[in-house]
């Protein structure tokens, strides 16, 4: 099916990207955080929350390979270039990426999908911020990296460290409920 | 974090996960309970309580933001839609990504049944490629689709060269995202 739209639809000039996945547009459409959030609903709802957290591990391992594969070959700066292009292409984010040596940290200090729901008056799922620590975590873990996450529902600190036996896991309690 | 700037691909990658834990009625219930009901709900009370009005309130914003490009044809009886470059599609397109068997049923899936509940039928072809067109018209209104060209003049989506593809699926007066026949 792509093959026959080719003519139709013409690629992008080749531009090098940190982003897996590119558009013709700078940044998103932030609408589209209600269809992120109704998801997780849709999923929790009707499978419960073990369901939305394998959702989450799926998409970080599938829909997210390329970035693990960046990730394993670039190390700590791939990471940081990622979150750098990342969040400049989300509408209303203030993030800053912090990379050093051995870890790059994000301080979030507005949490782009959080702020646009609250200020549409959407019911937030409570559990919206664990899915960066699951969908991070699965993108990370195959690239020998792995992220702890503190804070949430606006603003918060996020880790990428190497995976070691020593670093303590994620206790999902450090995240903040949604709302 | 999943961000909404490459959002058409994630939601697509979803469309597949969701069928392969649940089958196809998993799928159409997302996209009437997920979307329709939860997410789109700013359009369904635009729409419900505005009516043709309502459409052009909700996608004039919506699809400029998206970085559509389309016609928009407008009666006192009929909204339609030429879509020449559908962003969402060419997203996929551009990005090689297909994971579902067609993508472009979910804008049925979600606006059928909003349709359905506001009184209104769709008349609705896409042809993969990031074209289609579409007709709402009242429930109670039996007129059919005009010839290529006979509402939307040259703004026709049907009139560009390259409108045909390997196949195009159509709908006739439809809410339903399964009520489509492949021409």
């Amino acid at each position: 099916m792509n093959d026959a739209c080719q003519s139709t639809i013409m690629s992008d000039a080749e531009t090098p990207s940190p982003l897996p996945y590119t558009d013709t547009k700078p940044v998103g459409h932030a609408d589209f955080y209600f269809a992120t959030n109704a998801t997780f609903r849709f999923i929790q709802r009707h499978h419960g929350e073990e369901a939305l957290r394998k959702y989450w591990r799926d998409i970080g391992t599938s829909y997210y390979r390329p970035v693990t594969l960046k990730w394993a070959e670039q190390g700590m700066h791939g990471v940081a270039d990622y979150w750098r292009a990342f969040f400049q292409a989300e509408p209303g984010s203030d993030v800053e990426v912090i990379e050093s040596g051995d870890e790059v940290r994000l301080e979030v200090k507005r949490c782009p999908a959080i702020h646009h729901l609250r200020d549409h008056g959407r019911a937030i799922v409570p559990s919206f911020c664990q899915h960066c620590y699951f969908v991070s975590e699965a993108i990370a873990a195959p690239a020998g990296l792995t992220v702890r996450i503190c804070g949430g529902n606006g603003t918060c600190t996020q880790r990428f460290i190497q995976r070691t036996a020593d670093v303590a896991p994620q206790n999902l309690e450090d995240i903040t409920t949604a709302s | 974090m999943i961000g909404c700037y490459d959002f058409c691909g994630h939601y697509e990658w979803t469309f597949e996960w969701l069928r392969a834990q649940g089958g196809h009625d998993l799928v159409r219930a997302y996209w009437d309970e997920a979307i329709h009901q939860d997410s789109q709900l700013h359009a369904s009370k635009l729409i419900e309580a505005k009516g043709i009005e309502g459409m052009k309130e909700y996608w004039g914003p919506t699809l400029a933001d998206e970085g559509a490009v389309y016609e928009r044809t407008v009666t006192d009886d009929v909204f339609r839609i030429d879509m020449h470059e559908c962003p969402s599609k060419g997203f996929l397109l551009r990005n090689g990504l297909n994971q579902y068997t067609d993508y472009c049923d979910h804008c049925m899936g979600w606006i059928g049944p909003l349709m359905q509940k506001a009184g209104f039928v769709i008349d609705h072809e896409h042809n993969h490629c990031g074209q289609c067109w579409w007709e709402m018209r009242r429930a109670t209104d039996a007129t059919t689709p005009g010839q290529s060209g006979e509402l939307a003049g040259k703004g026709d989506v049907r009139l560009r060269p390259d409108w045909k593809s390997p196949h195009t699926d159509h709908y006739a007066r439809a809410t339903d995202p399964d009520d489509k026949t492949t021409v």
